[in-house]
């Protein structure tokens, strides 16, 4: 069990892959933004690379722990110290009863993620311990931690002294530019040509209005195929609007101009156009990134995407461990 | 000697409070970041009179630790 004194921004208990087959009931899967990271942490520590962990945003939290056990941490640099003394990311650490972790700001990277020996043991949500704290399900009783919470963890002995590989830790970057992968579609052709190179060209910056709902976007302006332009009424007045229909986790809703990539807690459908997807793997680098940062899309196709989550699903596995 | 008061969050400056000669207390919020569509409020952790502020309301892209606010 651990012992919330500070909260942080918004930490919560992720799992991963999350709440899985209930998109088309309107729920989304939750789980850790950056699942790189996130799996990793949990291996280090001896858990089932999806075992419920937290998941630290901008600004970590200060726990207690009540009993000996083996914590690490991954992702983002929150300048993390137990009992005073730094704690190095991408390492499995022993901690015994009574001592405090504190976590600051983000520096390099964003979110942070911390796994425990034997992983968080909230109690399950549709097969899920993810937190959806719009729904007010999943994680400490559907929100993110709150100072006083005592979160339970399940047993485990953990191994201290393992080391995540250089070569598996994501590349965090440092100098506000993300390279991030696109497929097209499902909706590239209500988008001109001029418009989809243009929307593959430009610089994309990440707005601070961004959530683990969306991920807002400021750049140029969007120029629309005659399909969106000459159409039914029903679809609606703005070019973006279409009759309403399921979204793709990952796409990049177009909300009349302003492009928003609808991210693990989005929503499954409405009645705007998604001209492009970020596939599963590029979202860590979403995860990691700050507003004002920006973004240049890189176009892939679907079977380089899945091949991309099949090789960072390799990576987060015992391999990457010394 | 000044008291820094710094960014707690990456983030962008949604509103600045303060200007320099103003006396603040412990707890006055000094100026508030907007991050995640939430507000972050940064109070002062010293009484005294504002001597100097380094970043403008709407600043967008700061990061954490960022020089804001100097108290004397």
């Amino acid at each position: 069990m651990l012992e919330v004194l500070k909260p942080g921004l918004e930490t919560s208990v992720q799992d991963y892959p999350g709440r899985i087959g209930f998109w088309n009931q309107g729920f989304p899967p939750s789980g850790p933004m950056d699942s790189w990271s996130f799996r990793l942490a949990n291996v280090l520590v001896g858990n089932q690379p999806g075992d419920a962990g937290l998941e630290c945003q901008y600004m970590g939290p200060t726990l207690k722990f009540n009993r000996n056990t083996v914590i690490a941490l991954t992702g983002a640099d929150m300048a993390a110290k137990l009992d005073g003394k730094p704690v190095p990311l991408w390492q499995s650490v022993a901690v015994s009863a009574g001592q405090v972790l504190e976590m600051g700001p983000a520096r390099a990277g964003t979110r942070c993620y911390i796994a425990i020996a034997g992983g968080i043991a909230t109690d399950p949500w549709l097969g899920s311990r993810s937190t959806f704290h719009q729904a007010g399900v999943g994680g400490m009783n559907g929100s993110a931690l709150k100072a006083g919470h005592i979160v339970p963890v399940a047993a485990g002995t953990g191994m201290a002294g393992r080391t995540v590989k250089q070569s598996a830790r994501p590349p965090i970057r440092t100098d506000k530019r993300w390279d991030i992968e696109v497929c097209a579609g499902p909706n590239d052709d209500w988008i001109d040509e001029e418009g989809q190179l243009r929307f593959l060209s430009a610089d994309w910056k990440l707005s601070s209005k961004s959530n683990r709902t969306g991920f807002r976007l400021d750049g140029p302006q969007w120029t629309f195929a005659p399909k969106a332009t000459n159409k039914p009424p029903e679809h609606g007045s703005l070019p973006s609007n279409i009759i309403d229909h399921g979204y793709p986790l990952g796409a990049i809703n177009l909300a009349g101009q302003t492009p928003i990539i609808l991210v693990n807690d989005g929503p499954s459908m409405g009645g705007f156009i998604n001209p492009y997807t970020v596939p599963s793997a590029a979202f860590w680098k979403l995860g990691q990134s700050k507003p004002g940062e920006i973004y240049n899309f890189k176009q892939i196709s679907v079977s380089e995407a899945q091949a991309m989550a099949r090789a960072m699903k390799a990576t987060c596995s015992e391999s990457s461990i010394i | 000697m000044a008291t820094e008061v710094r960014t707690q969050t990456a983030g962008n400056m949604w509103k600045v409070l303060v200007k320099p000669g103003d006396a603040v207390r412990t707890g006055d919020t000094l100026f508030i970041m907007e991050v995640m569509k939430m507000e972050v409020a940064h109070e002062a952790p010293v009484d005294g009179t504002v001597t100097a502020v380094h970043v403008a309301e709407g600043a967008e892209g700061l990061d954490a630790e960022d020089l804001v606010v100097e108290i004397r």
